[in-house]
């Protein structure tokens, strides 16, 4: 990792309140300019790094290194992050001018300066006429815009974001982010977003970092944690997922079988040298998405599933079929083809085959 | 469930009885009080304002004898003013020691919080004669206060700056009714959310800064209801100038309360009692104009 691209450095940082831990042990960089997304459950953990780096708690461990230099003691007013908060925090009694420049006025900057900035950031967030207006008086996405543009008036380094959009409705939302990432991209700032909405993840981040009870479990983009999960939780937290036990076989190159009662499944295990190195016999799981797994005995592909299809269920664009394994009728599989237009499907107690390539299967541990 | 409420629908005559009555019966409970012990009063007391006293008997004739006597009277006005500028001040003393009571009450969690609170509730519950008296021990000639300055050596004798004077009332008003400023405005520092104070200091804040441009104008509804809320309580109180005032502390207070006793002018004194009224009226109303804009912007 490039040394000189790290804004921020996680270096094993441990929270806890009296006997409950909250973060054990978490590293995470955070590159300059990047849009990265801690996502996790509630509890997870995952406000609670915003809050520590926002400096709002301290940690109980670790180090966290601006510049190489330890900020845990630092307060909050000095440090260079500027927050959007989870309810917006917007100061009622002033207005939307007085609340954006609020960070402006507090460090002394001349009058005149300060309202052309303030209108600058109005201007960036669309919300140029409404500079007179109360909180109150403004909408929830306008509110969230007020958040945003008294964030960057200051030109923070880092700017931290505290689930901003759970707030909005789902059409809103979806607004928000892409006018979010827009924004990001334009003012070439660093992001730090936290949410427990899978798909807002996806569709903002640069990179992810997957949280589960205080620890992360994964860090990469929104890519690679969705179709390469490094373990469990991650496997099944995006959406619907295939996970098929078994004991791994032995390690072949790039490739590495694992035995389970459907059968032997091809893995891929590129980029995963822990997965590669595991002992034979250990227990696994070969994960393949739905998406990923075809239907026919011509389709191409190593791994092979003879089943019996349980439900099919339209969903627009796509169709998803259940079925279970004719070998190992515990097993059940999702597969999630292209619907048809003229309406032809398979139907339940169709026996096919489900073929998925092995470069489509990765390992994650038991 | 469901066929009790199709029943209701379809034969509106069933409910008739107990579910018309009840709420009549409730708001009848619910006006009689105010209307028997607080209006009922006060407009006899309006039309007692318009009657006059003639060799000590009441002469129902309607007059406003008794509204021209204080306004042209060179007496009453210049103790009414004085009054209010007395109260006013009782009230901004009481918001300015009461301020930081509160302030550090909030900073306090759980039991410490309740234990201060209560200790600042206790008063509220003795005698208010019992009150009066402990301050003017320590207002006194041989008092606290003057015990206090003598042992430092500030003064060589006892001081009688702060008895039988308007001062000892200024003061003994201020101590007394500080309790009554401390609660609203613990209520109104309460509800400033803590996200607040945080985007203050994340956005650069000094603690100084946050305090002065976050917590002291949201804290304004709280502050200025304590205000209004004191003023009404001193303006109207005749006891504590009656025992600490002397002879040069007078009051509107005072005045009334002799209208009704020595100088047995009842008429008179209700004309008086109204203007306070009247006086106290506006003083609410500004303090609950002041928290409905305050309160408005959030």
């Amino acid at each position: 990792m490039n040394e000189a691209g790290v804004l921020l450095k996680l270096r094993s940082v441990s929270k806890s309140y009296g006997a409950t831990a909250i973060l054990h042990n978490v590293d995470l960089d955070v590159r300059d300019g990047e849009f990265i997304t801690i996502l996790g459950p509630s509890g997870s953990g995952k406000t609670t790094i915003l809050r520590l780096i926002g400096g709002f708690t301290k940690p109980s461990g670790g180090e966290i290194l601006l510049d190489g230099r330890d900020i845990a003691a630092m307060p909050i007013n000095q440090r260079p992050f500027n927050t959007v908060f989870q309810d917006y925090a917007l100061f009622p009694h002033l207005t939307v001018e007085g609340n954006v420049g609020y960070g402006l006025a507090v460090r002394g900057t001349p009058r005149a300066e300060t309202a052309k900035r303030v209108a600058d950031a109005l201007e960036l967030v669309q919300l140029g006429p409404l500079g007179k207006r109360y909180p109150a008086q403004l909408s929830g996405g306008q509110r969230q815009r007020v958040a945003l543009a008294r964030a960057i008036i200051c030109r923070p380094r880092l700017i931290l974001l505290d689930e901003p959009l759970a707030a909005l409705d789902v059409e809103l939302r979806r607004h928000m982010q892409t006018f979010l990432k827009s924004i990001q991209t334009e003012i070439r700032t660093t992001f730090l977003f936290v949410t427990h909405d899978q798909e807002e993840a996806i569709a903002m981040a640069d990179r992810i970092c997957v949280m589960n009870a205080g620890r992360i479990q994964q860090i990469g983009s929104p890519h690679e944690v969705y179709y390469r999960p490094s373990c469990e939780f991650v496997a099944k937290f995006f959406g619907e997922n295939n996970l098929i036990s078994g004991t791994l076989g032995p390690a072949n190159g790039l490739t590495r079988a694992i035995e389970t009662r459907a059968g032997r499944v091809l893995c891929s295990v590129e980029g995963q040298p822990d997965m590669a190195a595991a002992p034979v016999g250990s227990r696994a799981f070969a994960v393949c998405r739905p998406e990923a797994v075809a239907i026919g005995d011509e389709a191409a592909g190593e791994n092979r599933f003879v089943v019996s299809i349980d439900q099919v269920a339209f969903a627009g664009a796509s169709t998803m079929a259940t079925a279970s394994s004719v070998d190992d009728p515990t097993l059940s599989l999702k597969a999630r083809i292209p619907s048809r237009p003229d309406g032809s499907t398979l139907s339940p107690g169709d026996a096919v085959t489900f073929v998925v390539p092995a470069n489509a299967c990765r390992l994650v541990p038991a | 469930m469901s066929g009790r409420v199709a029943d209701a629908a379809t034969n509106p005559g069933a409910h008739v009885g107990p579910s018309r009555l009840a709420p009549w019966l409730a708001m009848l409970a619910a006006y009689a009080v105010p209307v028997f012990f607080v209006l009922a009063p006060l407009t006899l007391f309006l039309g007692y304002s318009f009657f006059s006293v003639d060799q000590g008997d009441i002469v129902f004739t309607p007059t406003i004898a008794n509204y021209v006597r204080f306004f042209t009277d060179p007496i009453f006005l210049p103790i009414f003013w004085r009054t209010c500028l007395l109260c006013l001040a009782v009230a901004v003393l009481c918001v300015l020691f009461a301020f930081p009571v509160a302030y550090f009450l909030t900073t306090l969690r759980g039991r410490r919080r309740y234990t201060l609170l209560v200790l600042l509730l206790v008063p509220l519950l003795m005698s208010y004669v019992i009150k009066i008296y402990a301050v003017r021990s320590i207002l006194g000639g041989n008092g606290m206060l003057n015990k206090a300055l003598l042992a430092t050596g500030l003064i060589d004798q006892p001081s009688m700056l702060f008895v039988f004077n308007l001062n000892a009332v200024l003061l003994t008003l201020t101590v007394l009714l500080i309790p009554f400023a401390v609660l609203p405005i613990f209520l109104s520092l309460e509800r400033i959310p803590k996200a607040l104070r945080h985007a203050s200091a994340d956005l650069g804040a000094s603690g100084a800064q946050t305090f002065w441009r976050v917590t002291v104008p949201l804290s304004m509804p709280g502050t200025l209801s304590a205000m209004s809320f004191v003023f009404v309580l001193a303006i109207g109180d005749f006891l504590t100038p009656q025992m600490v005032g002397g002879q040069s502390g007078f009051t509107f207070g005072r005045i009334i309360y002799s209208q009704f006793g020595t100088a047995f002018n009842w008429p008179f004194g209700a004309a008086l009692s109204v203007i306070l009224a009247a006086v106290v009226i506006v003083a609410i109303r500004l303090g609950g104009h002041a928290e409905r804009r305050h309160g408005g912007a959030r």
